[in-house]
């Protein structure tokens, strides 16, 4: 589950660095791009499209990994055998998803165990919804529903970008969101049609994930440089603009027809068919994201714990003969 | 067929799969390693699946729905044995646990699968394959970790010395025991526990670990009769903590 | 005071308050890696799904097995150190990458890093079989096309020239010798019997439009704002 690509924090005057790199094999590499083929891990790559890459994979693996103790605040407590068992089976997903990321960002040169230590250090960033808290069942179903609904968006662009091992994850992780989507919203829609009391707790979760939702995809892209050769090179396949526009108009009419409020006045799609809407407080995310959130602490510090307290199994099961090898693809 | 046997078999085996599904799924999201986590979940929610096709057995023979049955008893109406209800602990309590339980569950299915009571074996046949795996992952990992690092193997002989007496309460017999035998529904815990111990027995030669001299244990009894550690009623508030919001709303 | 979470499973982990960064992981966490490959059903070709991190490879195939084939319907898993593997060069997606071996001694490819010197000089007393992977298109994976015979990972991909190297197109080929793969068994193959009965997991088992439905029939003042 992941949203904003992670172009926007680039210095617009950071060089790219593309005038040390031999321009017959740039040339070649964006041929091939240009081709619509893939890249593979040992192909020639410039270094500015290695590491923007293994810095949105690996955002893109955090995001997951975290991702899954929002829902997972749920999981012991989620109601009837249907939904505990596919509550379980969705945390399961995003720690399987998270896997999947960190292996394709370590065909890249980047070992798992330091893209884990830099989140538990807290020098690599996620995505900033999961630093709110899921405070009741309803909150955990916006987020299956919602926030799943907004990474696909993400990930279906993404899905179509130039290098080969994403492309293979995320293939494989689009179709098991499928489920995460529908699950999610049957949980709502269960909810919103249930008795006064679900309603009202599905409204309320509503109304306090929405605000976060809306900054899910990052603010507006500056375009740069950057953004123009990352673009080029299929590395960012859409704006952030263009995503929050895809989200609003394909789930804010599922929101409604379930007779639920959206808490945003400004909220309509114009004659141009373009959704208006509050602009996000931009100040607070940047806040938020910055490590002073509701729950970016608690967040690191499970992550240390579960790193800590598997380390005596990781200690006795390491063979000293092991010599790592990074995957192949 | 004496129903009451049949269904009190049914309700020892049901909750004891629930218990252990639920209190293993707390360790998703917080494994030793991000693979280990994933299959540790796979695990716990098919003992879920198994616990829902025992209840709707149960439900079949008259006993209320698997969601009412599993969501809005209290302790003292659960059989469940007070092995399953404990809190995770560290991981070498967790695994240990699986250890022990799984080789008994796979033994009881396997036994049940020849069961007099045709639809009991009819689950019993299908779950056989997935209690394969169970197995595979409890022995592959204790055998790895059971001779790997002093560490390790300490807090696995830690943890084996404190949940024997535990396990050994998972073939406390009831009431039903005579009557299950002689309708050829179930084997009998007798029997059930020789083979544990010959296979756990024969599993842990293989590791620097030591089977204490199981006959000197006194074996935790109680759970099958309603008495249970001061864990269980915690968790069942927990996992029906959302449906009490609402008694009245379909969840 | 220990950290209190909404989460009631955080808050029995007991964590400090105010946790202390952490230092760096050691290095020595990073296990070896994996590659696995199933079968999705009887008859079909073992495709490459992707690595796993694991100690060893008994663990590796247990680990493989949940992460790659608990959602979808399989028949059959392998799996193989990442370092069993020998990679050739990487063409485009319209040629053939055996095109471009020389066919002699000087092979554009390295030699799997688990072959010591140990190793070859036993393969080549004899010959043995090596299974033969071809990718056919950049950003897929790579399926198992056949198994030759050869007395080293080199010879074999000379033998898979000859034998596989006219289909089109190629653009990278895995040798991995045979004996080098953990795979599932035969008898084994119950361990997916009940994956397709997992609805819960199913996007199809989550069906809400006639929930919809009525709930606007009987609710028709909620009809769309916009």
């Amino acid at each position: 589950m992941y949203g904003s690509a992670s172009t926007h924090d680039i210095p617009a005057s950071a060089t790219t660095g593309l005038e040390n790199e031999d321009p017959i094999l740039l040339a070649e590499f964006e041929a091939r791009i240009a081709r619509g083929e893939k890249i593979e891990p040992r192909d020639w790559m410039p270094a500015l499209y290695r590491k923007q890459l293994i810095r949105m994979i690996e955002q893109h693996a955090h995001s997951e990994i975290i991702g899954s103790l929002p829902e997972g605040t749920w999981i012991t407590r989620a109601p009837g055998f249907r939904r505990k068992m596919a509550q379980m089976a969705k945390v399961q997903d995003e720690v399987g998803h998270a896997q999947l990321l960190y292996s394709a960002a370590e065909t890249l040169g980047k070992t798992r165990e330091q893209m884990l230590s830099d989140l538990i250090n807290g020098k690599s960033k996620y995505s900033n919804v999961f630093n709110y808290p899921a405070f009741t069942w309803a909150d955990s179903n916006v987020i299956s529903w919602l926030i799943d609904a907004g990474a696909i968006v993400n990930q279906m662009a993404n899905a179509k970008g130039s290098y080969g091992p994403y492309c293979r994850a995320l293939e494989r992780i689009c179709a098991e969101e499928s489920f995460h989507l529908k699950y999610g919203h049957d949980a709502v829609v269960h909810l919103a049609t249930g008795t006064p009391i679900q309603r009202r707790m599905i409204q309320e979760a509503l109304n306090r994930w929405w605000p976060p939702i809306m900054t899910f995809f990052g603010p507006s892209d500056k375009m740069s440089v950057h953004t123009e050769i990352l673009m080029r090179w299929k590395v960012k396949m859409a704006s952030n603009d263009h995503c929050r526009q895809q989200f609003l108009d394909m789930y804010v009419p599922k929101i409604w027809e379930l007779g639920l409020t959206v808490p945003d006045a400004k909220l309509r799609k114009n004659e141009d068919g373009v959704w208006e809407f509050t602009e996000p407080d931009w100040e607070d995310f940047k806040r938020v994201i910055n490590g002073d959130g509701p729950c970016n602490a608690e967040r690191l510090a499970v992550r240390r714990a579960a790193e800590e307290n598997g380390a005596w199994v990781r200690r006795a099961l390491l063979s000293p003969k092991a010599k790592y090898v990074k995957p192949l693809a | 067929m004496n129903t009451d046997a049949l269904k009190d078999l049914l309700y020892r085996l049901a909750d004891d799969q629930l218990i252990l599904g639920h209190r293993n799924s707390e360790w998703n999201g917080l494994g030793p390693i991000l693979e280990e986590d994933i299959a540790f979940s796979s695990m716990a929610q098919d003992k879920l699946g198994h616990s829902l096709q025992l209840y709707t057995l149960l439900h079949q023979l008259g006993e209320a729905e698997p969601d009412t049955v599993a969501f809005t008893r209290n302790a003292p109406q659960f059989h469940c044995a007070q092995l399953v209800e404990l809190p995770i602990g560290e991981y070498d309590f967790s695994l240990i646990r699986h250890f022990l339980y799984d080789h008994a569950e796979i033994l009881r299915f396997e036994a049940l699968s020849h069961s007099s009571y045709e639809p009991l074996a009819q689950v019993a046949r299908k779950l056989k394959g997935e209690l394969k795996y169970h197995t595979l992952h409890a022995n592959t990992w204790i055998k790895q970790l059971g001779s790997s690092t002093e560490e390790a193997i300490e807090r696995l002989q830690n943890s084996l010395n404190y949940t024997l007496p535990y396990a050994l309460g998972l073939f406390e017999k009831t009431a039903a025991e005579d009557d299950v035998i002689s309708e050829g529904i179930f084997v009998g815990e007798d029997e059930i526990r020789a083979r544990w111990q010959e296979n756990i027995t024969k599993l842990l030669s293989q590791t620097a670990l030591n089977l204490p001299d199981l006959t000197t244990l006194t074996p935790v009894y109680g759970g099958r009769f309603g008495e249970h550690t001061e864990y269980l009623q915690p968790l069942l508030d927990e996992m029906a903590e959302v449906f009490r919001v609402d008694p009245t709303a379909e969840w | 005071m220990s950290l209190t979470s909404l989460d009631p499973r955080i808050s029995r982990l007991g964590l400090p308050d105010s946790p202390l960064l952490p230092p760096d992981k050691p290095e020595l966490d990073q296990f070896e890696t994996y590659e696995v490959f199933h079968q999705k059903k009887e008859g079909t070709a073992y495709a490459y799904v992707g690595p796993v991190h694991a100690p060893s490879l008994e663990v590796a195939f247990l680990f493989g097995k949940e992460q790659y084939s608990r959602r979808f319907a399989c028949t059959g898993l392998w799996v193989t150190p990442t370092s069993a593997v020998q990679v050739t060069a990487y063409g485009d997606d319209a040629g053939s990458v055996y095109d471009t071996l020389s066919g002699g001694q000087n092979e554009p490819t390295e030699a799997p890093l688990s072959e010591s010197a140990e190793e070859q000089a036993a393969y080549a007393a004899g010959e043995e079989d090596y299974d033969i992977f071809h990718l056919k298109k950049r950003g897929k994976a790579h399926m198992h096309v056949g198994k030759v015979h050869a007395s080293s990972h080199a010879m074999a991909l000379q033998q898979a020239k000859a034998v596989f190297g006219d289909q089109r197109p190629v653009v990278n080929v895995w040798v991995i010798r045979s004996a080098d793969i953990l795979r599932s068994d035969e008898e084994d193959r119950d361990i997916w019997s009940t994956t397709p009965e997992k609805k819960y997991r199913d996007a199809l088992a989550y069906k809400v439009q006639d929930k919809i439905e009525r709930f606007k029939a009987e609710n028709p003042e909620n009809a769309p704002q916009a």
